[in-house]
């Protein structure tokens, strides 16, 4: 790995070491104030965050490749490229404004702790979209989901809420030690940790009669990240937890986790499973190709159905969010293209889908957090009259839904535009004509809701709902987020996205 | 020396009987019990391949490290999420935590 | 580089939109309307940067600001030569002129600022229109000041307009039938698309002249097309029913939309599009005789109206007409030399018929049994509005065609075209001049002359000095628009070369008006009856009524019929199979941990096994 040089490598966990310090200054914090102040704690964990965000953005910061020529950092442990740049500024944009959407919730507000933990997930999130070796996911990712699994369960005299924590901490437990033994396995058969170089030893005749032990330790991994990004068949915890978790916690984990997850997850595969490993007469590619290509057509098919019955509007939101798994796994499988341009702009499109995704999902988590802090319901049908209520919620609301479903002006549009595009592009047709059939029902239950919202009447309409000058912020930044990308911001994030996925396979000897 | 397969038969049996103790169980505390074994599964895994396979470098080990440690802080806040779970429905039985679905 | 100024001649009007959107809860009346006219001057200015800027590169050229739709080869870019100059100095000019004449006429109105913001975004549209690289962004605007149009005809929704209907309807109309015209611009655009591979106009006009013969049915097809489009957007027969009943708008909303600006957005679309009219003759004589038979039949249904500003929309039909066929003539510089001095004349018209129904409306006590855009109920205001008297005097004069008014030279203009091709065309158009004269003088005699014939009429007192500069502006503009070189500057534009003064035509283009004068002078409005053929503009919306709107009704209901009947149910049974499938797919949603768990190890195996057995191919 060459020598190291401390002060070239602190660039590449400059958001790591600015979370961790965040950390430090939120405990305290919660230390010295008295319980009455301890909401300011949220605006210095926003304002930190949103800072950190931005830092990747700034000119000449850019990534640069360090002292052994790559962009690997830290003993291999951290790859600091672009394409983890994005994803970091998406979890990092997540964590800050899940903390201002926090400050007015009942018993989590008002908690120091709720933004300690909610920090650490970031930091997780944000470790994890870098990751470079097994064991620097491994503990990204644990470092997740164990302050995920506190936040669900973080109302803890609640019962669904702590139901959802011990849920999704089961299931979360179980699978990343199933992925774990996966990793077992990788190192064993190589002796790397690695993920730029497992692909090499693999590639070797030694290997030639051993693909499906490879195969397996795959399909173990698989089902680690599977859980993270909620795909069917790993998506069970999927429906509780949302519903049960507080409301900030289910829009904090439905965008920085699968956003990480997602990023992990390409960087995996491209670098471990990279198209031109053969073994024996299996070509590694194909095999997990196919996988999340079936993946995408069963999450897509499974959460959009599902979501048609839904009666809680977190519940739905929750197989909405399946569904959406399934449409990005849709530009996952697209890496299969044969050509560098398609495959960075698969990769692209992932990554424009959850840029725009972050901000239309924590958008509609937004709107229905005040909406039921001030109600105490989460069904859908007592959305009704809220247009008459509150016009500029029930409108926020829209904008949100409207993404999600992939209608213009909105950002969704944008977003299942590149993916469908980059299936086609892929030689994958019949993937993008069912993603297209899935969106059209996806739209009828998007619709329903907002038809409720402004068609059906109810005896409330005369009660706005309270909005904090903190949560006008909140929903103006992501409503102009969510409308720029789908106008003026599209192309030019997209371009952005496709120079980061440039940067992913960068130097990868004998990708394409 | 004993060989490298008695190991990974050890693990592996040990995965196994993790992975049923997941599926069979319904005490909750029992199932935190069968992901702990899986992963001491790993752990063996991983000492001996690194044993074996490359014992010139400490990745092996450091990764048993980390899976160690990880799996305590998992412990701890597994059991105090299901200490919670107790303190609101005096059971920890799995089947009967289902106040969501559909 | 001043070229780079041209995007803010879209911008200021933006600016302003968007402040009056920003502060509709705070600005107070006069507010929001003194932003919107700064906003329209600073456009103007901006405008004229671009005059001086041609004077140095006589070309022109293209600022580009950004991608837009790469898949199609479009981007962000704003074509700055002269045409699109001599259009921007027009709608932005007369505009800011509209603007405060507005602010007095709107003065007390409930949604001042909502009529300000709507004002703005018209200029913006028609703006992005008149200065667009590629025909995606002038469809853009073009639908852009279509909205504008509908949403400001319907600017008063809740009020009837005296025809029986209310405004609304008239706003539906309006945009239903331009509409029409618009898929004839859709289409256009398609077919140039595919065959041409290129949307931007440089391109498309490149390709089209060295790939299309003469006569080629691929660009007789798009011109027709094209000229569909210019039929419902500048008002000419089939599509023209909608001009007179979007005078239910607010009056500067008439001069600026429907008369001065966004009507010859159609003239505008022949002029830039001109390579595909001198590629298909036929489309070009189809241009000629739509454009004349407008300008007569328009002219005809003038002559029958008792409202005053319906007077003007039929007249502005019939100028209309009188460009449209200029342009199918292949004589675009005389046609947009009339589009500019018309805009002047008919501008100034229609604020003077404002102000008339301003004043008029004050004088009114409630005991009013005509309205006071009833030319029967008016009379006599010669004396009590002096100043609109001789602005209106000079737009009518102007309209009617005689010398030295701006109208005169234009009309002339065509008129010399009309001669040099067409015999047939120059006659009819000659009839139309005829026509124009009487209505106009009628209505000015029936306006401001003789006594006053009514309460309303009786007490009427000047307009404001906001409406009345305005007023004068224009009217000099009328004046001594024939004198400024317009016409010079035009035929450069074209490379046309002005055709020779012929003494015998002018003077007999005179004589015709100076007779529809006298005879307006012989025949007052008041006395007599109307023709009701005239009246009703010939049954035209009736005649459509029965062969399409009928019809159509009809067919809408048979077809909710099917729906609910036979569609309906095969609807129902697949709603019910899709949620028999999401109750029995929410089934799997147990909530129990280790069955769920027995899932994922089972779906582990099921992949492995598929994995192993499928061999990985």
């Amino acid at each position: 790995m060459g020598e190291f040089d401390l002060l070239s490598s602190l660039p590449a966990i400059a958001p790591e070491i600015g979370l961790t310090i965040l950390i430090f200054v939120a405990v305290l914090l919660d230390s010295f104030l008295h319980e009455s102040q301890r909401k300011g704690i949220a605006y210095v964990a926003a304002l930190g965050m949103a800072a950190l965000a931005i830092v990747p953005i700034i000119p000449g910061w850019a990534p640069e490749p360090g002292p052994t020529g790559d962009y690997l950092f830290w003993g291999g442990m951290i790859r600091h490229d672009a394409l983890a740049q994005i994803f970091r500024i998406m979890v990092l944009a997540s964590g800050a404004l899940t903390c201002l959407m926090a400050v007015d919730a009942k018993r989590v507000g008002n908690k120091g702790e709720f933004y300690t933990i909610v920090l650490v997930a970031t930091l997780g999130a944000s470790l994890l979209s870098a990751s470079a070796d097994l064991i620097m996911v491994f503990v990204a990712l644990e470092t997740l989901s164990i302050a995920l699994y506190c936040l669900a369960a973080f109302k803890r005299n609640d019962s669904k809420s702590t139901e959802s924590g011990m849920k999704y901490f089961l299931f979360g437990a179980f699978s990343s030690a199933i992925m774990l033994y996966g990793f077992s396995l990788l190192y064993g058969f190589t002796g790397q940790t690695n993920l730029y170089a497992l692909a090499q030893f693999m590639g070797t005749e030694a290997f030639a009669n051993n693909a499906v032990p490879v195969l397996a330790a795959m399909v173990m991994v698989i089902v680690g990240f599977g859980f993270k990004i909620s795909a069917v068949p790993f998506h069970f915890w999927t429906p509780d937890v949302y519903e049960g978790a507080p409301t900030p916690v289910t829009a904090f984990l439905s965008v920085a986790s699968k956003a990480a997850s997602f990023a992990v997850m390409m960087r995996f595969f491209i670098a471990v499973f990279p198209n031109d490993l053969v073994i024996g007469d299996y070509v590694i590619q194909n095999f997990w190709v196919q996988f999340m290509a079936a993946a995408a057509v069963i999450s897509m098919t499974l959460g959009n159905v599902i979501a048609l019955s839904q009666k809680n509007i977190k519940r739905l939101l929750a197989y909405s969010s399946i569904a959406q798994a399934g449409y990005v796994l849709m530009g996952v499988a697209a890496l299969q293209a044969t050509t560098p341009l398609g495959a960075e702009r698969a990769v692209a499109s992932v990554g424009f889908y959850l840029f725009m995704y972050t901000f239309s999902n924590l958008l509609a988590f937004a709107v229905i957090i005040l909406f039921s802090e001030a109600t105490g319901s989460e069904t859908i049908a007592d959305l009704a009259g809220l247009n008459r209520r509150s016009p500029w919620l029930a409108l926020t609301l829209t904008i949100a839904l409207l993404s999600l479903a992939g209608v213009p002006p909105a950002a969704g549009f944008f977003g299942k535009f590149y993916l469908f595009t980059a299936a086609v592009e892929a030689d994958l047709v019949w993937l993008a004509m069912i993603g297209v059939l899935n969106a059209i029902v996806g739209l009828y239950y998007y619709l329903v809701v907002i038809k409720v919202m402004y068609v059906d009447r109810s005896e409330d309409e005369d009660k706005p709902i309270p909005t904090s000058q903190t949560y006008r912020w909140v929903l103006g930044v992501a409503t102009l987020a969510v409308i720029i990308l789908g106008t003026v911001g599209a192309q030019v994030i997209f371009e952005w996205a496709v120079q980061g996925a440039g940067t992913l396979f960068a130097l990868l000897p004998g990708v394409f | 020396m004993v060989p490298l397969w008695m190991f990974l038969l050890v693990a592996a049996a040990l995965f196994c009987i993790g992975t049923f103790a997941v599926l069979s169980r319904r005490n909750a505390i029992a199932i935190l019990m069968g992901v702990e074994l899986m992963l001491n599964a790993v752990n063996i895994n991983l000492v001996a391949f690194w044993r074996y396979g490359t014992p010139e470098t400490m990745m092996g080990q450091a990764f048993t490290a980390f899976v160690m440690v990880v799996a305590a802080a998992e412990a701890a806040v597994g059991l105090a999420i299901i200490i919670a779970v107790y303190r609101s429905r005096k059971s920890v039985v799995v089947e009967e935590v289902d106040l969501m679905r559909g | 580089m001043m070229f780079n100024l041209a995007l803010f001649v879209i911008l200021c009007p933006l600016a302003g939109l968007c402040l009056n959107l920003a502060g509709s809860r705070w600005l107070r009346a006069p507010m929001a309307g003194i932003i919107a006219s700064i906003a329209a001057a600073a456009s103007f200015f901006f405008a004229a940067s671009q005059l001086i800027a041609l004077q140095t590169q006589p070309q022109g050229t293209i600022v580009v600001l950004g991608d837009w739709l790469p898949l199609l080869g479009v981007q962000w870019a704003l074509q700055v030569d002269a045409l699109s100059v001599t259009m921007m100095l027009l709608v932005t000019g007369v505009g800011t002129l509209i603007h405060v004449y507005a602010c007095g006429y709107m003065r007390g109105d409930a949604g001042y600022t909502r009529f300000f913001v709507y004002l703005n975004l018209f200029l913006v549209a028609m703006l992005l229109l008149v200065m667009a690289d590629n025909y995606v962004l002038l469809f853009a605007g073009w639908e852009g000041v279509g909205l504008c149009s509908y949403l400001l005809i319907g600017f008063w929704f809740d009020k009837a307009n005296g025809v029986g209907t209310r405004n609304s309807d008239a706003a539906r109309k309006a945009f239903v039938v331009n509409r029409i015209g618009d898929v004839g611009l859709l289409l256009a655009l398609l077919l140039l698309y595919v065959n041409l591979g290129s949307l931007n106009f440089d391109a498309v006009f490149a390709q089209a002249a060295a790939t299309l013969s003469a006569g080629a049915p691929l660009a007789v097809v798009i011109a027709l097309l094209l000229f569909v489009a210019v039929t419902g957007k500048s008002a000419q027969i089939p599509l023209f029913v909608w001009l007179p009943d979007a005078m239910a708008g607010p009056t500067p909303v008439s001069a600026l939309i429907h008369a001065a600006t966004m009507v010859t957005a159609g003239v505008y679309l022949m002029a830039r599009s001109q390579v595909f009219f001198d590629l298909a003759p036929l489309a070009q004589n189809v241009a000629v005789l739509v454009g004349a038979g407008t300008a007569v039949l328009a002219a005809t249904i003038a002559v029958g109206q008792y409202d005053i500003k319906r007077v003007l929309a039929y007249s502005t039909i019939s100028q209309l007409g009188f460009m449209v066929a200029a342009a199918g003539l292949g004589a675009y510089a005389a046609a947009l030399f009339h589009l500019i001095t018309h805009a002047f004349f008919k501008a100034l018209l229609f604020l003077a018929a404002g102000s008339v129904i301003h004043g008029v409306e004050h004088g009114q006590s409630a005991t009013g049994l005509y309205s006071a855009q009833d030319m029967r109920a008016l009379g006599g205001l010669r004396r009590r509005m002096p100043v609109t008297f001789a602005t209106f005097l000079i737009g009518a004069l102007a309209l009617a065609g005689l010398p030295p008014l701006a109208g005169f030279f234009s009309k002339d203009e065509i008129l010399a075209a009309a001669l040099a091709e067409n015999t047939l065309v120059c006659a009819l158009l000659a009839l139309t001049v005829l026509l124009t004269a009487f209505y106009v003088g009628r209505q000015t005699l029936a306006v401001f002359l003789g006594e006053a014939r009514s309460e309303g009429a009786a007490h009427a007192h000047e307009s404001p000095a906001v409406m009345t500069l305005p007023l004068v502006g224009l009217a000099l503009l009328t004046a001594f628009g024939g004198f400024m070189g317009i016409a010079a500057w035009l035929g450069g534009v074209f490379g046309e070369h002005t055709p020779e003064a012929n003494v015998w035509l002018m003077g007999g283009a005179t004589l015709l008006a100076l007779a529809g004068i006298g005879l307006a002078w012989r025949m007052p409005l008041v006395k007599g009856r109307m023709p009701c053929a005239l009246q009703n503009g010939w049954w035209i919306d009736t005649l459509y009524g029965w062969l399409i709107v009928r019809p159509f009704q009809w067919l809408g209901g048979q077809l909710a019929r099917f729906d609910r009947g036979g569609l309906g149910w095969l609807e129902q049974r697949l709603a019910a199979g899709v949620r028999g499938a999401s109750w029995l797919m929410s089934k799997t949603q147990t909530g129990q941990l280790n069955w769920n768990g027995v899932g994922i190890v089972a779906a582990l195996a099921l992949v492995l096994a598929a994995a192993v057995l499928g061999g990985g191919a």
